[in-house]
């Protein structure tokens, strides 16, 4: 009877858990995603180049950025939405946002989201995020709930959609449509 | 500090703005001790528009930097709204505070929401070192700079590890989004407020200094600390606060800067407007037990 009701909790144990990481394993999942992540920084690092040293000059940094910006438009010139967000992994973030928006913290990210002065903007990879436009402030509990990133590449959300953004380049690698649950 | 390359029109431009001001300039009313061995800053937040009304705090920031004698100044974000052009670095930052910059007063940036947290933290004069967050030393005064646009896990734990391997008297954050706001146009950051709370209370931090709500703010202190919000060095939105007791003082009538001056266990500070005007001024002791702070202007 023991070993009955033990595989029975098991068995429920198992369907919960493939219910919620919608049939797929979320550890190689996320595994999957930082491979990804770190495989576009690896090449954009040794194939295009570094973010600059610091300096006085704004138009050294600029210019540096511009080039390097420019090198990442050409040498991925054939990128597509997906690359980095498979349809597998972005089904993943979709949940976990969707979890965090809908647990114990999610009225107060509600909430820092909308006083965090959103922006609307036409998104395509490899463009650059709008330098006139403010960068939307990330709500803290919505990125512990993420993986976690290496240096030079960020998340940001612009509207609905999540955003994954070469910080030194200003590049958009690739995004998520639909990736936050709608307003309430 | 050397303005680089900047266009003829740009130059013309500033100077026509600096000769507009110059009869405007107030009588500079100090009312820091100026204790020996103090540690003196000033505070901007939401500065960087470029427009005469940043021109005119910056000019009155000067006149108090004579009579002050404060050596640095603390930015609490939205440094540079709009465009990132070098020209913009010029028209936004280099030509207000030149006065300033060439009397060796140093500048330390955070970040807002219109800043390019990748361009700005590698402008030299910004004293960011490359970085989102950092932090720095005044005798015994620990400086925290915070990105908070994007306080992710290495942020968090970073400062988790430097507040507490700290040995300062007084420990001061300063960042953008405030954790309490009684402003009407954005209010507080309540989910930043729930990851960062905790650290601040933990590690003994004293004083948090924040902008993003274009109006200035002082608050009752909340478990020890004390609360600034500052983001009108520039941009001004007349708007009512809130009616509620967490206030102790506020001023939406003009923009404003602030002078700081840390000696012992006592921060004083005083709120100056573009016109000069005093318009909160006080002595907090280090615990935030017995706020001997001076009335509000309002």
């Amino acid at each position: 009877m023991h070993g009955f009701l033990i595989c029975a909790l098991a068995l429920m144990a198992a369907l919960s858990l493939a219910q919620t990481s919608g049939g797929s394993n979320p550890a190689r999942v996320v595994a999957e995603f930082e491979q990804r992540a770190k495989q576009y920084l690896d090449w954009r690092e040794t194939t295009v180049g570094k973010a600059p040293y610091p300096t006085n000059s704004p138009g050294k940094i600029v210019a540096a950025r511009q080039e390097l910006a420019n090198k990442v438009r050409v040498s991925r010139a054939g990128a597509k939405q997906g690359e980095v967000f498979t349809p597998e992994i972005a089904n993943y973030f979709r949940r976990e946002i969707t979890a965090t928006f809908n647990g114990r913290y999610g009225k107060r990210i509600r909430s820092s989201l909308k006083n965090s002065e959103p922006s609307e903007i036409h998104l395509e990879i490899n463009q650059s995020y709008p330098e006139k436009v403010a960068l939307q402030s990330t709500p803290p509990t919505l990125l512990l709930n993420l993986p976690e990133l290496p240096k030079g590449l960020e998340y940001r959300i612009v509207g609905r959609e999540l955003v994954l953004r070469d910080s030194d380049a200003n590049i958009i690698v690739d995004y998520i449509q639909n990736a936050l649950p709608e307003t309430k | 500090m050397t303005v680089q390359r900047t266009p003829l029109w740009l130059a013309v431009c500033a100077f026509a703005i600096c000769t507009a001001l110059a009869h405007t300039q107030s009588k500079v009313d100090v009312r820091l001790p100026q204790k020996d061995k103090s540690v003196r800053f000033a505070v901007i937040g939401d500065s960087g528009t470029g427009e005469r009304d940043q021109y005119q705090v910056a000019k009155e920031m000067e006149a108090y930097r004579k009579a002050a004698n404060f050596n640095f100044v603390i930015m609490l974000g939205d440094n540079i709204y709009g465009g990132h052009e070098p020209r913009d670095f010029a028209r936004k930052f280099e030509i207000p505070y030149a006065p300033l910059l060439d009397a060796g007063v140093k500048f330390y940036a955070s970040l807002g929401n219109h800043d390019d947290p990748k361009l700005e933290p590698l402008y030299k004069p910004f004293n960011m070192n490359g970085e989102r967050y950092y932090t720095f030393k005044k005798d015994f005064v620990q400086f925290f700079a915070l990105d908070s646009d994007y306080m992710d896990a290495p942020q968090l734990s970073w400062l988790e590890q430097t507040l507490r391997s700290s040995r300062a008297q007084w420990k001061i954050c300063f960042f953008h989004h405030p954790l309490y706001n009684e402003g009407k146009m954005h209010g507080p950051d309540l989910d930043l407020r729930n990851q960062l709370l905790p650290l601040l209370k933990t590690y003994g931090v004293n004083v948090v200094f924040s902008g993003h709500e274009h109006a200035y703010e002082r608050l009752k202190p909340v478990d020890n600390i004390y609360y600034f919000v500052q983001g009108d060095s520039g941009k001004l939105e007349r708007h009512d606060f809130h009616h509620s007791n967490e206030l102790a003082a506020s001023f939406d009538r003009a923009r404003t800067f602030l002078l700081v001056e840390v000696a012992g266990d006592t921060l004083y500070f005083q709120t100056i407007s573009e016109s000069g005007e005093t318009v909160d001024s006080g002595a907090l002791p280090r615990a935030a037990a017995a706020v001997k702070a001076a009335p509000s202007a309002q």
